[in-house]
């Protein structure tokens, strides 16, 4: 790279790091490693805050993050309009899923305060300068990663790494501005989305068109679980007609995998969780067979697969661990492949694994980002299968919340009790 | 804006000299001033009527005519104004052309195959991809740009989906040979044949496309790369970007390919030929060994159907015959890509260069390429 243009709209998204890094200024990490928000460019009387005074006449009704082990606080909040390139959306639905849980305990560490909810569909009310492709009306579901559809990895099939995404952690728009304020100050968006929102405004990037007439309370789930975890077997695993797969963890995301797996011609599912009610319903997803746990699964795997063990493993878990990589890596077969899909803690700097075994089994590690799929192909290819039934999204419902039960519903989560909790606002 | 372009006004005309009217570019379109143009094939098949459709068969099916149109779909230039709504260039970007769009949204673009962008269609119907009407006239006629880019013009309108955006010091020249037929040649061995280390490629043809092809064969490591080329001129231009034997036809390469492998002929044959025809198949599966594989990436006259193939010998030996477009890269990926290496001296682009010409000078041009003098001719403004 000869030269880099700080004012160049390309250069400061995708090619100036320094952007990146101005616009984590206003950002430190505290002692357990957290982003915290420390700058002064926000507050009462301040320039932004005067602004957004002076624009954000919109009120709305979010739930928001204030400090890490605290509940979710309901509350009005203050919306700006749409700026170039951004959306204002009505949303319909949104989905509960795990990754906002860890925020909560501060796995994801992201700045505070911050809205919640990165799975969300709902109706365009307004679009800013520059968006020329959605009308106040269109149906959208936010892909929790936005794709710009011009960078490298966009360009080349990987739509899920666009270099937009190295913008997510600071949670405002792509400009670095907030549009979103409560008591005073700015908030943060989970995936630069907030869908734990009424209302909301996104770029472009991260909307994705779809048909009126899909449920937008089952098609928010696309915007990241279903992808996540049916890529995850899909695209990631590479699942073949009469591979042997284990689905570790049976979630939003883990039930999804399973759904891939059977679509991609799996001979044997096994699903692994240690809660009866998700086991039971994995076997409506398509599981084979299940197990309790990786110890008891590798007995059973061991037996009906004459000692060849699995194909395919794919960690679901609510939270992974590094400490049971081993037990994954004892269910894979020779030349097995081992997907690490859930969420790790982000200061967890190791693994258990016998790298012996790595070698001398040819046995594979990788990581997958939403299943590795292509928001932009994969949410409307989903969206087809769920129509010709070939994609059970109803299913993954177990109960529906209003914005006010948002804490109601992570503690369903907690308890076990739900395969996916969704978020209803009207 | 008035600006001078080439223009052609039927099948089998000359090129023409005219002085054209280019509009301010409109939502989501670009005025770029083309500094460079390449004089491809492709062009040429316009002139052929090989890739135009009559005016008889147009106005039969009840479409506008192709004519009068602005040739060429290879270029580089500076952008001199941009529309609204247009965020990936500014006034001052150099960028070069890239003749299929690629809007970044439709499933294709979104899963890696920017080459099959479904914009690309719009690019055979006069008028803009953006909305469907015209930026350019000629006296009283509105006319047509050869994919959109009409790089034949030294000013065009176009859209922002067909430009790519390219870093000030790289040589415009270079570009413009890059935003099709080398990216074209170089993918057609390394994407879509999948060229492996060890494999033994033929090359039918080694113009601007194949002699790419025998440049990206080398680089992904091929341990024969066997161009067939008529021209004597065009052999010796191979040796040197990479070709490790020549041969004037495919007849003469049959023989000694079987003698080379020791009877297992290519792994893969890249057929890009000035035109393709459906009978050179038959020589060209016949260099194919099992299991290989045929890319064909030449163009062949629309209106061609049937091609000599033995299906028998296609099932029994798992033979396979792929088709390729852009070489079955992404636009916006592998043109600043292939710029890269021709930075860092690993891909060879001047040396494809053999003259360049006027704008007023490019009927002469053609007819250099007819007469196989050029690898590549190159218009600058």
């Amino acid at each position: 790279m000869t030269s880099v243009d700080a004012a160049h709209p390309v250069d400061r998204y995708f090619l100036d790091e320094q952007f990146i890094f101005e616009q984590l200024g206003s950002f430190s990490v505290d002692n357990f490693g957290r982003c915290v928000h420390t700058g002064n460019d926000t507050g009462p009387g301040t320039q932004t805050w005067q602004r957004s005074r002076m624009l954000g006449l919109m009120k709305t009704t979010a739930a928001i993050l204030w400090e890490v082990n605290t509940p979710w606080s309901v509350e009005e909040i203050e919306l700006d309009d749409p700026k170039d390139g951004e959306v204002l959306v009505k949303l319909a639905a949104s989905g509960m899923c795990h990754s906002d849980e860890h925020l909560t305990t501060g796995d994801l560490p992201f700045g505070l305060p911050i809205i919640g909810g990165h799975e969300g569909a709902g109706v365009v009310e307004k679009v800013g300068t520059g968006v020329s492709w959605l009308e106040p009306g269109d149906h959208v579901v936010f892909g929790f990663i936005p794709s710009c559809g011009r960078c490298p990895s966009c360009s080349t099939g990987h739509q899920n790494l666009c270099d937009l995404g190295a913008l997510m952690a600071i949670g405002r728009q792509v400009n670095g501005e907030a549009r979103h304020h409560a008591r005073g100050q700015d908030l943060g968006l989970m995936c630069m989305l907030g869908t734990f929102s009424k209302h909301t405004v996104v770029n472009e990037a991260s909307c994705i068109k779809i048909e009126k007439d899909v449920p937008l309370d089952r098609a928010c789930l696309l915007g990241c679980g279903v992808v996540t975890g049916w890529g995850s077997a899909v695209y990631a695993a590479e699942v073949r007609p009469g591979d042997t797969v284990a689905v570790v963890g049976v979630g939003g995301i883990g039930a999804n995998a399973i759904q891939g797996a059977k679509l991609a011609g799996a001979k044997r599912i096994i699903a692994i969780d240690p809660v009866e009610f998700k086991r039971e319903k994995a076997m409506e997803f398509g599981a084979t067979h299940t197990a309790a746990s990786m110890t008891e699964a590798f007995g059973l795997i061991q037996e009906i697969s004459w000692g060849q063990m699995a194909n395919k493993v794919i960690m679901t878990m609510g939270v992974g661990s590094g400490a049971v990589l081993n037990e994954a890596a004892a269910l894979a077969a020779k030349r097995g492949r081992i997907v690490i899909t859930n969420i790790h803690p982000a200061m967890e700097m190791s693994a258990n694994i016998s790298l012996l075994d790595l070698t001398l089994m040819e046995k594979q590690v990788v990581g997958s980002l939403f299943g590795s799929g292509n928001p932009r192909a994969d949410i409307p290819k989903l969206i087809g299968l769920y129509r010709e039934g070939q994609l059970d999204l109803d299913g993954l419902v177990t109960r529906t919340y209003p914005l006010e039960g948002v804490n109601e519903g992570y503690e369903d989560m907690r308890d076990g009790k739900n395969i996916r909790g969704v978020l209803v606002y009207e | 804006m008035k600006t001078k372009a080439a223009v052609l006004w039927g099948i089998g005309q000359e090129w023409k000299i005219e002085e054209i009217e280019v509009d301010a570019p409109k939502t989501g379109e670009v005025l770029v001033e083309w500094k460079a143009a390449g004089l491809c094939h492709s062009d040429e098949h316009l002139v052929t009527g090989d890739m135009a459709l009559p005016d008889e068969v147009t106005a039969a099916m009840g479409m506008p005519s192709f004519f009068p149109i602005v040739g060429g779909h290879e270029g580089a230039g500076i952008v001199v104004e941009v529309g609204s709504d247009v965020r990936s260039v500014k006034a001052g970007d150099h960028v070069s052309a890239s003749f299929i769009p690629s809007c970044g949204r439709c499933r294709y673009c979104s899963t890696g195959r920017q080459n099959l962008c479904n914009t690309g269609g719009g690019t055979f119907k006069p008028g803009m991809i953006t909305d469907g009407t015209s930026r350019h006239r000629v006296g009283s006629h509105e006319l047509n740009m050869m994919a959109k880019v009409g790089t034949f013009a030294n000013h065009a309108c176009v859209a922002e989906a067909s430009v790519i955006r390219i870093e000030p010091d790289i040589p415009l020249t270079a570009a413009c040979l890059v935003s099709c037929g080398v990216a074209t040649g170089w993918g057609s061995a390394v994407y879509r044949a999948e060229v492996k280390p060890g494999d033994t490629v033929v090359v039918v043809g080694t113009g601007g496309i194949g002699m790419n092809a025998v440049q990206g064969a080398k680089m992904a490591g091929a341990k024969r790369v066997i161009a067939v080329d008529v021209s004597e001129f065009k052999r010796e231009k191979a040796m040197e970007f990479g070709a490790t034997h020549t041969f004037s036809s495919m007849a003469e390469a049959i023989p000694a390919v079987n003698e080379m492998t020791w009877g297992e002929m290519a792994d893969k044959v890249i057929m890009a030929p000035g035109v393709m025809r459906g009978e050179m198949m038959a020589e060209a599966m016949a260099l194919v060994g099992k299991g290989g594989t045929c890319v064909v990436t030449g163009v062949s006259p629309m209106t061609d159907v049937g091609a000599a193939v033995n299906l028998f010998e296609l099932a029994m030996w798992n033979k396979e015959i792929k088709g390729t477009i852009f070489g079955s890269g992404n636009p916006r990926f592998d043109i600043p890509n292939l710029l890269r290496m021709y930075q860092d001296g690993d891909l060879k682009l001047d040396e494809l260069v053999t003259e360049t010409y006027s704008l007023d000078e490019i009927n002469r041009g053609y007819q250099d390429m007819r007469d196989d003098k050029n690898i590549r001719g190159v218009v600058l403004y």
